[in-house]
């Protein structure tokens, strides 16, 4: 279904190219090469992540350096903005220190089964038509899915360290994560149901291409599409399952005003209190990148993903990505934290029971549109 | 179901990626050990006793709440991909099933489950007369 909308994916592009056609086609070739077409995915995956978390931890320290009127970093390359990859060449120098009292094979898996799920998330985005490493008919699930694994990679880090910091950490971290979920989910629900057409849609009409498809909801590439066939954006007709997700999400990400989690004059570190080095890095990097995933959950659903006039799909795509990113970095620098029963009522007594609404109107909205 | 193999060929290979950066500070980083190296991290303080002791309920309830809720939106997934097929029905399918599951969130609330009390940790120690006050 998907494969007959965008014939040009990339991995079946990766796997053309890397099928010289001199060669016998062996049964070794057939079982290589999807692997050899994932690895250039996951490839150009870690390339753009680990490009993204060093833009964005610079741009997390310059935005709250001008928030807070300081220049931020200025030393290391044209306007600081080496300072990150100096951090990490310093970071990888450093002594990894596995304390004695912890739970080793928890503590030692923690950080790994935190990063690799938002590698998979990543991977399911259509940044243009047919530009994803993989697209997928659950894609929206899947996202959800893979970034919720997180929460116990968190959880093994918290228990795993046996400190009471890091429990305490961990067990905020996970009643707030799992709570806000539900006013997330029920967000996204709205659109899910406002995308889907069972009964099918005409894209690109006008043109002599026009084609009748039904869309599902669930798939990220239809949600896309959807929008591009109403020619409005879901957030002009879900402001606030718009707003709703953007709460959640800065919640989902353990950020500013829900960081309690981490609150560092209470906790220390909370979670990772206990990591050092690299091990420290690779829940930095995850944090960031959930920062990322959220936040093109919400481009796809809300601000119609690769539509736009004139420029190409990918750089509206990014544009918008990262516009809302810099959204939750200015909220981090400018709200005070929260207490947590304040935290836990604003997500049950005031987004759940609103999301519940609001989902409601959706469904009567699909109709009436 | 292509699709879905390429997702997991993407976990493995993203495990096997984290890998790298874990192991790579151990062929190039100092191996310093002291007294205290390993010690528990509590600002310098001696720790007393272990993490891994009696924990306030108040965190699991939040667990057993979300496992309810997260079920019932799963349902809601298949529910909204058909929803446009069966029109002015399935609206009011949809309103019935939001209806219980609002039922659900006013029961639990009643419970207190929201409520977040100090006491739920632990009763207070008996008050104990202080030698001076004797």
């Amino acid at each position: 279904m998907s494969a007959a909308l965008h014939p040009a994916s990339a991995p079946a592009l990766a796997q053309a190219l890397s099928t010289p056609h001199s060669l016998p086609h062996t049964a070794a070739d057939l079982v290589a090469q999807p692997w050899l077409a994932s690895l250039l995915g996951v490839g150009a995956i870690m390339a753009f992540l680990t490009l993204n978390v060093l833009f964005l931890i610079w741009a997390e320290r310059k935005v709250s350096a001008w928030i807070q009127r300081r220049m931020g970093p200025t030393e290391v390359g044209p306007y600081g903005l080496f300072q990150t990859l100096a951090d990490m060449l310093k970071l990888i120098s450093k002594q990894l220190i596995t304390p004695s009292h912890v739970d080793r094979p928890l503590y030692l898996l923690a950080p790994l089964v935190v990063f690799a799920p938002v590698v998979v998330a990543v991977s399911l985005f259509p940044f243009a038509p047919g530009l994803a490493v993989t697209d997928v008919d659950l894609g929206l699930l899947l996202v959800f899915a893979f970034a919720g694994l997180g929460i116990i990679g968190i959880f093994m880090a918290g228990w795993g360290s046996n400190n009471k910091y890091a429990l305490l950490g961990a067990m905020r971290s996970v009643a707030q994560n799992v709570s806000y979920e539900i006013p997330l989910i029920l967000s996204a629900l709205a659109v899910v149901l406002l995308a889907s057409h069972p009964e099918g849609v005409t894209l690109e009409a006008g043109t002599p291409s026009a084609h009748t498809v039904p869309l599902l909801g669930t798939s990220l590439a239809h949600i896309t599409l959807a929008q591009e066939a109403q020619g409005y954006w879901f957030v002009l007709v879900q402001p606030v399952a718009f707003v709703i997700y953007f709460v959640a999400a800065l919640a989902e990400t353990n950020r500013a005003p829900f960081d309690i989690p981490e609150a560092e004059s209470e906790l220390v570190a909370g979670f990772h209190t206990e990591y050092s080095g690299m091990r420290f890095a690779m829940f930095f990097f995850a944090e960031y990148t959930n920062m990322l995933v959220v936040s093109m959950v919400a481009t796809v659903l809300f601000l119609g993903g690769w539509d736009g006039p004139l420029l190409p799909g990918p750089v509206w795509f990014f544009l918008k990505t990262y516009t809302l990113l810099f959204g939750m970095i200015w909220v981090r620098w400018t709200w005070p934290r929260l207490r947590f029963d304040q935290l836990m009522r604003l997500c049950w007594g005031l987004l759940v029971p609103v999301a519940i609404l609001n989902l409601l109107g959706a469904a009567v909205l699909a109709e009436v549109l | 179901m292509g699709e879905y193999g390429e997702v997991g060929r993407t976990l493995l290979l993203g495990l096997l990626i984290g890998v790298v950066p874990l192991v790579l500070p151990l062929l190039i980083s100092p191996r310093y050990k002291g007294a205290e190296t390993s010690k528990t991290y509590e600002c310098g303080i001696d720790t007393v006793g272990s993490a891994w002791s009696r924990f306030g309920l108040g965190y699991t309830l939040f667990a057993l709440v979300f496992v309810a809720f997260e079920v019932d939106l799963l349902y809601l997934f298949p529910v909204a991909l058909v929803l446009r097929a069966h029109h002015w029905a399935g609206v009011a399918w949809v309103a019935l099933f939001l209806a219980i599951l609002s039922l659900a969130l006013v029961f639990v609330w009643r419970k207190g489950v929201f409520t977040w009390t100090l006491g739920t940790v632990a009763p207070p120690p008996p008050k104990m007369d202080s030698p001076r006050a004797s």
